[in-house]
């Protein structure tokens, strides 16, 4: 039986009212409490030949997103939380394009995009049609820069200042150790990556008082490096600089070892497999030594070393794939936050002025110009005692350089 | 109904497209559709008229996109020429291969084998030569405009795919009904008897080689327009030689509008099973595959069967 209070409200009655009268008060606030998302679209090969590169970008990205939510999302959005729109290129920059196009119409306030080179280019071409800003995770073509796209910022290194770097770095490393070394082979694959790296030492090392004595090419795949390796054994060069992929890489450096080919240095730019964990941990004795110019980050940082502890625990290995599209997210939402909007010529504007220094790599604060990081730089590593050691710049290095080898 | 008329009935429909749909995304897809139309209805007046499998029908669709790239790149010629000249090498090229290659009576699989060949040496060439920009690949500067054959609308790319994939289709319609068609299907079903009758399957099938090749090399300089890059592996790799087959036998070989169908029913499919399992990396291509295979042993002469009116069966007389 239900006790009436006074006036004849029942007390179901009394407490049901109470109830969405406090919940008609408390609406506004709840609302306020959840700002809407912020979307960014993320942009990669998931599947196809770039897939584990892909997936690592993704995950990168993904890794950046929930940190930022857990600190609170875009705080001056009312800590709008920001959202992903997942898109797979399946490796083919037509189809790029297309997922860039279905991000932008999904409501996406930036873009994150799209690893290889040629993908990246139809990504960002897709993403000025609106204006949308793009950020390169990892594309290291100066093309893509070339374009003059007022919406696109590379957060990392282009192709010319990395190669150009190790040139220098190479010559420096050999005047201070009385200078040892003077013949060089090139072994590089026969695409854009390799051709371009090739030509581009093939030119500049002979300035450094370099002699090259064999440029040889490869395609890719290439599974037997025998007589590759042989051909390299009768030049007898006192540096090995391969230019290739993962697997071409590992198969390369592994002939060598097989046939006891001992030069005074194996150096790499951007090599696929000279600065990869994976590498050293499978064929530590064939990775001894190997030094590489490539994407990396500042092992002196506390923050990139919480950043690879969280990639570690995880279970995945904490590759340049991943940070660079950590920071390239990070970065985005850092000129989501100072903007104060997701307008998009805001947010152009913001990235411009951009001087975030949140990102554990050894770059300093970013400043942009033409849509180029200028502060981003390369490093130097090798493979010491079965870790990868940064060993130049001075500023960033964890151990110093050996060199001769042999 | 006619079949010209339901061809231009269907294109006048695909010509109003970009009014409707007013998503960027949505006109992208049909933009990748009705290039995987124009690809595989290329494909097909070699494979499905002259009854020669290519696996290398990259090698026409590179050279198109080398040809108009090259020659804006590095000798400023504008694009419009580059656009009949890459159709026009892309036919030459064909008619290379092919009388390289039916002159030694080279049929089937082993006509297949060598057009895979082709392409490859194609793609190594390009690979090597520094004007052809080599590993590096060719990056064609951005200029926006008609004059440039570079458009900031999507719609306008969309046309100028529309009217190429248009004069393909017009082509094949053309083959149905003319002595040149009759004779590439006496050669695809019996090259010998064809032979036997007077039909010099020789040239019939450079013919068809050099009108499949015209296809392949447009399709090559749309594509190098559209994206303003190419290297080697884009141009002259397995990704388009397996499209252009792919399509016309799913939607329907030596048929009109099999490619056509093909090409909407596959772009459908990948849609579906990416907009389904897009956050699972791979499990939409299994699906695809999947779906795929079962089209594939279902309906064995393609979707286009579906629409073939069947023989009636003629009444015995009556004893």
């Amino acid at each position: 039986m239900t006790r009436a209070l006074k006036g004849g409200l029942d007390r179901r009655t009394f407490l049901a009212g109470t109830a969405a009268i406090t919940g008609a008060l408390a609406a506004p606030g709840l609302l306020r409490a959840a700002p809407a998302p912020v979307k960014i679209g993320l942009i990669h090969p998931v599947t196809g030949a770039l897939s584990y590169s892909g997936a690592q970008c993704r995950a990168g990205g993904q890794m950046a997103i929930d940190d930022i939510n857990a600190a609170g999302g875009i705080t001056s959005l009312g800590g709008a939380q920001i959202e992903a729109i997942l898109g797979d290129s399946l490796s083919k920059p037509d189809v790029g394009a297309s997922e860039t196009a279905k991000a932008v119409e999904a409501g996406a306030a930036g873009i994150v995009a799209g690893y290889a080179s040629a993908i990246t280019l139809a990504t960002a071409q897709e993403a000025a049609k609106t204006n949308t800003p793009h950020i390169v995770d990892v594309g290291v073509t100066d093309g893509i820069i070339a374009l003059g796209l007022k919406n696109v910022f590379r957060f990392s290194p282009g192709y010319g200042k990395i190669a150009q770097d190790a040139v220098t770095a190479l010559d420096e490393i050999n005047k201070a150790a009385g200078a040892p070394a003077k013949t060089v082979v090139i072994v590089h694959e026969d695409s854009a990556f390799g051709t371009g790296t090739a030509k581009l030492l093939a030119t500049e090392l002979p300035k450094h008082g370099f002699e090259i004595l064999k440029v040889i090419a490869h395609p890719t795949p290439t599974r037997d490096f025998t007589n590759i390796a042989l051909q390299v054994k009768a030049a007898n060069p006192d540096i090995i600089i391969p230019a290739n992929y993962y697997n071409e890489y590992v198969l390369f450096a592994r002939t060598i070892q097989q046939q006891q080919i001992k030069p005074k240095a194996i150096y790499s730019v951007l090599g696929g497999a000279a600065s990869s964990y994976k590498f050293v941990k499978e064929f530590p004795e064939a990775a001894e030594g190997v030094m590489d110019t490539n994407h990396w980050f500042n092992p002196l940082s506390p923050l990139a070393q919480a950043r690879k502890a969280a990639t570690e625990a995880k279970g995945l290995f904490y590759t340049y794939e991943v940070y660079l599209t950590y920071n390239a997210v990070a970065l985005l939402a850092d000129a989501i936050e100072r903007a104060g909007s997701t307008d998009k010529d805001k947010v152009i504007a913001a990235l411009n002025s951009s001087t975030w220094d949140k990102h554990g790599m050894p770059y300093g604060p970013t400043q942009f110009v033409n849509g180029q990081n200028t502060g981003a730089q390369a490093v130097n590593t090798q493979v010491l005692g079965g870790k990868i050691e940064v060993i130049r710049p001075a500023e960033f290095a964890s151990a110093k350089v050996k060199f001769p080898l042999a | 109904m006619t079949r010209l008329s339901l061809l231009l009935v269907v294109f006048a429909a695909l010509a109003l497209v970009p009014l409707v749909v007013t998503s960027e995304f949505w006109l992208n897809v049909c933009v990748l559709t009705l290039f995987s139309a124009l690809i595989g209805q290329a494909w097909n007046i070699l494979g499905g008229y002259a009854g020669q499998f290519s696996f290398g029908h990259a090698l026409f669709f590179g050279v198109g996109a080398y040809t108009v790239a090259a020659l804006q790149v590095r000798l400023g010629v504008n694009p419009w020429i580059g656009l009949v000249l890459g159709g026009a090498l892309g036919a030459a090229v064909a008619v290379a291969v092919g009388w390289l290659t039916f002159r030694y009576g080279l049929r089937g699989s082993y006509f297949a084998l060598v057009t895979l060949a082709f392409a490859e040496v194609f793609r190594i060439l390009a690979n090597s030569i520094p004007w052809l920009g080599a590993g590096e690949g060719m990056m064609i500067k951005l200029a926006a405009g008609p004059g440039m054959l570079q458009f900031k609308n999507l719609a306008n790319y969309y046309w100028l795919l529309l009217a190429m994939t248009l004069a393909c289709f017009l082509a094949v319609w053309w083959l149905d009904r003319s002595r040149l068609g009759a004779r590439m299907l006496a050669v695809r079903d019996n090259e010998d008897a064809a032979a036997a009758i007077g039909v010099d399957a020789f040239a019939v099938k450079l013919q068809a080689m050099a009108l499949s090749g015209l296809f392949m090399g447009l399709a090559g300089v749309f594509y190098a327009q559209r994206y303003l890059y190419l290297d080697p592996g884009l141009a002259f790799g397995p990704t388009e030689s397996v499209e252009a087959l792919l399509v016309a036998i799913v939607g329907g070989i030596g048929s009109l509008f099999g490619p056509l169908l093909g090409a909407i029913v596959l772009h459908a499919l990948s849609e579906a099973a990416q907009a389904a399992l897009g956050g699972l990396p791979g499990a939409n291509m299994v699906i695809y595959g999947t779906v795929l295979v079962l089209m594939v042993l279902f309906l064995p002469r393609g979707l286009a069967s579906l629409f073939r009116q069947r023989p009636q069966p003629v009444e015995p007389p009556d004893a």
